[in-house]
């Protein structure tokens, strides 16, 4: 029997933690799964609207030709439009990095070999929040670079790449994505079940908005109506809308331009990840 | 070395860990016996940081295990054997596991070959048995070549050649001057392996000792004598301090003296002998004698429930 004896140059520090959450994400299947997913999805849908048109209805008169801003406002959507389903993958992935290791004790593992814990979340996220981004990167402009050359054809649209404001758009539509995982994540730590993560991170994402609006729109309260504006999913969208209005408030109601709807939803990240922080700290695992 | 002072954990209104005191000395095999539910793993996850204790402290070499700089190295912990991630595969683990520490890929192999795992290292740590999983959870506390070992029940699950490959490299990392800590409820297992034995039942410390002493505190040291004369002898060697019972017409079992004086009475007293054996206590029998009032599950609240 041997135990060779190790040089005691090695010892743990963060690089080498970030380099272990790297490992763990890109060896699992459900990471590779979840990637193609939202490529998928996002080039999928993006060429369907691109491509096909509606048939006219009778006695509804054509549209005339549109705006060079209404032209760049449409092509943005088409080319982010698969990335809103896309991003409920993200959020599953985003949870199951970590309830994952709750499911299966992993997360025992995890902190033995990082006691001090909070390093063990940091790495978890930053190499979450630099994976989703490449995905989102890759799929949104991916999806731009094959339907734009399409539009003209199929749409009478002109993409205009050296339009700052469509590659902004862009962009926001790439970093919402991220900051969905990232949600998704926090929530899978407070959570610490695969199930119940999931759910509740679909539920903020998906069924909230609807709620809240549908009570906001039913009652007419400026408040309730106000918090359907601050909701993960509604500034999420701000982040990728090409014609943003500045920040304003109209009648009582708030609406949100690219940069502050950002800030809310680093706000709302940064809150959750605070909670899951303290509680990773707190309780036994 | 490892120090536990007024270690305490509670649940709610259970109390799991109950303000235990001991040491666990380096260069010896200190053995954490107790029935199911005595606190034994809840112990261990404490001296891992996993679990906070609700009072007192534990230390590794004087520090608290949050406090380490390079923990892989200085402690390798087995808990339980499955605290891996099902979807990767056993190597996939050791790797990701060896980053933190930046310990290269060489000793990954050096563990996968030294616990045996060559063949399933790349499957998918969901479809291992109970064995293969030990054995993974095994590799893992040997990673960092770590000079504190401890292992929360790791025969469990293993062929015998596995336990006998355990107990082998318990011994033999203590004999290189390493803390080894590791808990069974497999009283015969700890009678082979461990030098000193600490005993737990209901989250208390009921016997911290070497292995010999616990023996010996088997309740006294019986001797089984056959004699066709049995009825007269236990006659005569009865008196204070010694308890004799008749159990067959011709065997009977005496508490209290030696074997050797038994036969000289005999002698003196003309009584034949057919048979005198001395009935050394086992480990067994010293752990039920301590654990008797500290379990929780007794075999007889089974009849008592009919």
């Amino acid at each position: 029997m041997t135990t060779a004896t190790l040089p005691r140059t090695s010892r743990l520090t963060f690089g080498g933690i970030l380099k272990s959450e790297f490992i763990k994400l890109f060896t699992l299947r459900s990471t590779f799964w979840c990637i193609l997913i939202v490529v998928v999805l996002s080039v999928g849908i993006g060429l369907i609207i691109a491509t096909v048109n509606p048939p006219a209805r009778a006695g509804v008169p054509a549209a005339g030709p549109l705006t060079v801003a209404a032209q760049q406002a449409d092509a943005v959507s088409y080319a982010t439009a698969g990335s809103q389903i896309g991003e409920l993958v993200l959020a599953v992935l985003g949870a199951l990095v970590i309830t994952g290791e709750y499911g299966t004790s992993m997360i025992r593992s995890t902190l033995a070999a990082v006691p001090k814990r909070l390093p063990a979340l940091i790495a978890k996220a930053l190499v979450l929040a630099i994976t989703a981004f490449v995905v989102g990167v890759v799929s949104i402009f991916g999806t731009a670079a094959i339907i734009f050359p399409l539009l003209p054809g199929t749409k009478k649209i002109h993409p205009d790449w050296t339009d700052w404001h469509v590659l902004e758009s862009l962009m926001g539509g790439a970093l919402y994505l991220v900051l969905v995982a990232l949600i998704a994540f926090c929530i899978g730590a407070i959570i610490r079940n695969s199930a119940g993560g999931i759910a509740a991170a679909l539920g903020l994402i998906l069924v909230l908005p609807g709620l809240v609006g549908l009570i906001g729109g039913l009652t007419q309260i400026t408040w309730i109506e106000n918090i359907a504006n601050f909701l993960p999913s509604a500034v999420g969208g701000n982040l990728s809308h090409y014609t943003g209005t500045k920040t304003q408030v109209v009648s009582g109601i708030i609406s949100l331009d690219r940069l502050d709807s950002g800030l809310v939803l680093l706000a709302w990240f940064v809150v959750l990840f605070v909670v899951a922080a303290v509680l990773l700290k707190r309780r036994d695992a | 070395m490892i120090e536990a002072i007024g270690l305490t954990k509670r649940y709610g209104q259970k109390t799991a860990v109950d303000g235990i005191n001991f040491q666990v000395q380096p260069g010896r095999v200190t053995g954490f016996l107790g029935p199911n539910g005595a606190g034994k793993s809840t112990t261990m996850r404490m001296i891992v940081g996993l679990d906070r204790p609700t009072s007192g402290t534990v230390t590794l070499n004087g520090k608290q295990y949050a406090d380490l700089k390079a923990p892989l190295h200085e402690v390798g912990v087995l808990l339980d054997a499955k605290a891996v991630h099902t979807g990767r595969s056993a190597y996939n683990h050791l790797r990701a596991m060896a980053a933190t520490h930046g310990i290269g890929s060489k000793r990954v192999d050096e563990v996968i070959a030294l616990t045996g795992l060559e063949s399933v290292a790349r499957k998918r740590v969901g479809g291992f048995s109970l064995g293969m999983g030990q054995r993974l959870g095994m590799a893992s506390a040997l990673l960092g070549d770590p000079s504190i070992l401890i292992l929360d029940e790791p025969v469990n699950g293993l062929d015998p050649e596995g336990v006998i490959w355990v107990r082998t490299l318990a011994r033999h990392m203590a004999a290189q001057g390493r803390t080894v800590f590791l808990s069974s409820h497999l009283m015969s297992e700890m009678a082979q392996t461990a030098d000193q034995i600490i005993v737990l039942g209901r989250g208390r410390v009921i016997a911290d000792a070497p292995v010999a002493d616990i023996i010996a505190l088997a309740a006294g040291n019986a001797v089984r004598v056959r004699t066709p004369d049995a009825d007269r002898f236990a006659k005569e060697l009865a008196g204070t301090d010694v308890t004799v019972s008749v159990t067959e017409p011709d065997l009977i079992v005496v508490n209290g003296l030696a074997a050797a004086r038994i036969g000289e009475l005999a002698a003196s007293s003309r009584v034949v002998l057919h048979e005198l054996t001395p009935l050394a206590g086992s480990l067994e029998d010293a752990y039920l004698a301590l654990t008797e009032d500290d379990v929780e599950y007794h075999a007889s609240d089974i009849e008592d429930t009919k």
